[in-house]
C-alpha cells in the first residue's frame, strides 16, 4: 500500500487516539469503576499505527526519525503510549489510558501541521549518532514529562474526590493518591535526568561547529536551558523543601503545559534548529 | 433420591428461636449419624451458624415424608416444645439446589454478599466428609455450590466494596496512603465502634495503634488488647506529627480538635496526608480542618453514606447472580439426570 504513507498512518493513529478520547468521557463519567479492555485496544491498535509511521520514516531516512519538530514530537508520543501499555498490562492500571488519551489527542493534531514536518536534512558538520541521541534523549525526557503530569492530573482528579466525598473516589480503581504523588515525582525526577543528558549530547554537538555565532542566542537553546532550570526548581522544591500534594501536582502540569506551548514557536525561531 | 433443605435462618425466624436449635460443633457427627441412622437421609450435612441453621440431605423418601421426618429429627434433636409456624422452611429440588448455591454466594446472608459463610459451609462439609456422612450426590453439589460462590465473586461485584463503618474506614486509607505497613492509628475515645475501625485497620496491616481515651485506666485496658500504646487524653495533640490515621469517638459536648489547633501541627507533618474519621455524635472535629492541605475528614454521615451505596449496588448485582445460580443448578440437575420441576414443597412447614 504505497499510496499509504507514514503521515497517513500516522493520522489514523491520531484518529483512534481520539476514538480512545470519546470512549474515556464514558469512563470518566462512570468514574473508572470498571477494568476496561475497550480503551485499552483502542490504543493498542493506535499504537500500532503509530510504530508503523515511525518505522516508515525511519527506512526512509534510514536513520533515527528525529530530525524535525513533527518527528521529534511524534517520538515522544511514543514513548508515552508504549509506557502506558507496559503499565496497562496490570487490569488495575488500564484506566490510565482514559487520563493519557486526550493528552496524545492533543499532542498527535498539533504534530500533524504541516510547517512542522520541514524536510530539511542533518547538519553535514553534525554527527548523525550524537543528534540522534540528542533528539531522541530529548524526546523521552518530554515524554516522562508528560507521563508525570498524566500522573498529576489523576492526583488532582483523586484528591478533590476524596476531599470533597465523592463516591467516586472510593469506587474508582484508582491507585491511593500517595502512589499518584510518587509516580508524578519519580517520572518528572527521571524527566529532568533524561533532560540533562539531551542537553549534555547537544553540547557535544555543538563543538563540532566551528562558527559559534550559529548557536550563541538560539532561541531553542535559551528555551532549552530555560526548560531545564524550570524542572530544576522542581526537583528542587520537592527533594530538598519536601513539596507535594496539590502544588506539586499543579507545577507538574503547569510545567508541561508551558513545554507544550512553546515548545513549536522556540523551534520554528531556532536556525539552529530550523535550518 | 431428591436433594432437599430443611431449616431456618435470620429471614423466617429472630434469634431467640435460631439459638434454640443451633448444633455445638461437637455434636454434629453424632447428629448426622442419627440421621442416617433413622433411614431419613442416605447423606447429610448440617450447618449450623449464628444466621442459619440447616440441614442439607439426599433422601431416599418422597419430599413430603422427607420434611415431616426432618423436622421431628430437628425438634427432637433440641428438645423444642414451643409452638411454630413459619421459622421452618423446606425445599425440594430445584430450589434445594438454588438456595445452597445462594447461602455458599453470600445471597442469602444478612450482610447481602458477605464472604464468612462460605468459609462456614466449607467447614460443615468437611465435617460430614470427614465422618463418612456423604456421597456422590452430596459431594457434586457442595463442590459445585463452592465453584459458583467462586465463579460469581470474580464475575460479579456483589461482593465488591465495604458494608459496614470500620471497613469503609480501611478502605478510604487504602485510598490515600500507598501501603497500611508503615501507617500509625490513633484513637481518640476508647468506643465500640472505635475499636472495630482500629481492629479493621490493624487486620489490614496499620503499623502500630495510640489509643487517647479520658479514663486513662479504660486507654491501657483497650492498648493492650490491641497491642498498642496508651497516650494520656491531654497529651495527644503531641503525637500528631508521627500519626496518619485518627478515629474519633469522645461524647464531648464540644468540638476537640479544629481548624486553629490542626494547622501548625500539619506544619510538623510536611506534607504528609492526615485522614481523619470522626465516628462522634456529636462530633469531635471541627468540619472547616477538611479544608487544610493534605487533610481528608469523615465523619460518621459520610461513611455510612458510603457503606449504603455500595449495598446498592451489591443489590443491583443480585439479579446476574440469580441468573449465574440458575443455569448452574439447572446443569447440575440435568447432568445427574433429575429434576422435579413442580419446585418447593412446604407441607405445612412455611418457607423463606
Amino acid at each position: 500500500m504505497d499510496w499509504l504513507t507514514d503521515r497517513h498512518y500516522f493520522l489514523l493513529a491520531v484518529i483512534v487516539y481520539g476514538l480512545s478520547m470519546i470512549y474515556s468521557v464514558f469512563l470518566w463519567r462512570n468514574g473508572f469503576r470498571r477494568d476496561n479492555r475497550v480503551n485499552y485496544l483502542l490504543l493498542l491498535l493506535a499504537f500500532g499505527l503509530h510504530t508503523a509511521a515511525m518505522l516508515r520514516r525511519g527506512f526512509r531516512l534510514d536513520r533515527c526519525p528525529v530530525t524535525n519538530l513533527y518527528e521529534a514530537t511524534i517520538f515522544a508520543m511514543w514513548t508515552i503510549v508504549a509506557v502506558y501499555l507496559a503499565v496497562g498490562l496490570w487490569s488495575r492500571l488500564r484506566f490510565l489510558g482514559a487520563f493519557a488519551s486526550p493528552v496524545l489527542f492533543g499532542i498527535g493534531v498539533f504534530a500533524l501541521m504541516p510547517s512542522l514536518d520541514a524536510t530539511h536534512g542533518p547538519r553535514p558538520e553534525l554527527p548523525a549518532a550524537w543528534t540522534s541521541v540528542h533528539a531522541a534523549l530529548m524526546s523521552l525526557s518530554y515524554g516522562a514529562f508528560g507521563l508525570s503530569a498524566v500522573a498529576a492530573l489523576m492526583y488532582l482528579t483523586q484528591e478533590r474526590n476524596l476531599k470533597f466525598h465523592k463516591l467516586q473516589a472510593i469506587f474508582s480503581l484508582m491507585p491511593p493518591i500517595q502512589r499518584l504523588e510518587a509516580v508524578a515525582g519519580r517520572l518528572l525526577v527521571s524527566g529532568f535526568i533524561l533532560l540533562t543528558l539531551g542537553l549534555l549530547s547537544g553540547v557535544v554537538d555543538l563543538t563540532h561547529i566551528n562558527n559559534p555565532h550559529l548557536y550563541r542566542g538560539d532561541p531553542k537553546i535559551v528555551w532549552s536551558i530555560g526548560v531545564w532550570l524550570l524542572y530544576l526548581g522542581l526537583v528542587i522544591l520537592r527533594w530538598r523543601f519536601a513539596q507535594g500534594g496539590r502544588r506539586f501536582a499543579l507545577s507538574a502540569i503547569g510545567s508541561f503545559v508551558f513545554v507544550l506551548l512553546t515548545f513549536w514557536g522556540t523551534n520554528v525561531l531556532s536556525p539552529l534548529h530550523n535550518p | 433420591m431428591p436433594l432437599v433443605v430443611l431449616g431456618l435462618s435470620h429471614h423466617s425466624s429472630p434469634v431467640t428461636v435460631r439459638e434454640r436449635f443451633a448444633f455445638a460443633e461437637a455434636r454434629v457427627p453424632a447428629a448426622l449419624q442419627m440421621l442416617r441412622d433413622s433411614g431419613v437421609a442416605d447423606e447429610a450435612v448440617i450447618l449450623s451458624t449464628c444466621n442459619r441453621v440447616e440441614i442439607y440431605a439426599v433422601t431416599p423418601r418422597e419430599p413430603p415424608a422427607a420434611f415431616t421426618a426432618l423436622r421431628e429429627f430437628l425438634v427432637t434433636c433440641h428438645e423444642y416444645h414451643d409452638p411454630l409456624t413459619d421459622e421452618i422452611y423446606a425445599l425440594s429440588e430445584p430450589q434445594s439446589v438454588h438456595h445452597l448455591f445462594k447461602v455458599a454466594a453470600g445471597l442469602d446472608s444478612m450482610v447481602l454478599g458477605e464472604t464468612e459463610i462460605l468459609g462456614q459451609l466449607k467447614k460443615a462439609y468437611d465435617l460430614a466428609l470427614q465422618n463418612g456422612h456423604t456421597g456422590g450426590r452430596l459431594n457434586k453439589a457442595f463442590q459445585r455450590a463452592f465453584n459458583v460462590a467462586k465463579h460469581i465473586r470474580t464475575e460479579t461485584n456483589i461482593q465488591r466494596g465495604s458494608v459496614s463503618v470500620g471497613s469503609v474506614a480501611v478502605e478510604l486509607a487504602e485510598k490515600i496512603f500507598s501501603r497500611l505497613s508503615d501507617r500509625d492509628v490513633m484513637i481518640i475515645g476508647a468506643g465500640d465502634t472505635s475499636e472495630k475501625t482500629a481492629r479493621a485497620l490493624l487486620s489490614r496491616g496499620a503499623r502500630s495503634i495510640l489509643v487517647s481515651n479520658r479514663s486513662h485506666d479504660k486507654a491501657v485496658a483497650l492498648a493492650n488488647e490491641l497491642g498498642g500504646r496508651a497516650v494520656p487524653f491531654d497529651a495527644w495533640a503531641g503525637e500528631f506529627a508521627n500519626i496518619d490515621i485518627v478515629v474519633s469517638s469522645t461524647s464531648a459536648p464540644h468540638y476537640i480538635l479544629d481548624r486553629a489547633k490542626l494547622d501548625p501541627l500539619m506544619k510538623l507533618r510536611r506534607n504528609r496526608p492526615l485522614l481523619l474519621i470522626d465516628i462522634a455524635v456529636p462530633r469531635d472535629i471541627e468540619p472547616e480542618v477538611n479544608f487544610l492541605e493534605d487533610v481528608y475528614l469523615y465523619n460518621i454521615d459520610d461513611l455510612q453514606a458510603i457503606a449504603e451505596d455500595y449495598l446498592k449496588q451489591r443489590k443491583e448485582e443480585v439479579a446476574r447472580c440469580e441468573q449465574i445460580i440458575r443455569e448452574k443448578a439447572e446443569a447440575l440437575l440435568s447432568h445427574t439426570g433429575r429434576r422435579e420441576p413442580d419446585g418447593a414443597v412446604r407441607p405445612a412447614f412455611g418457607r423463606e
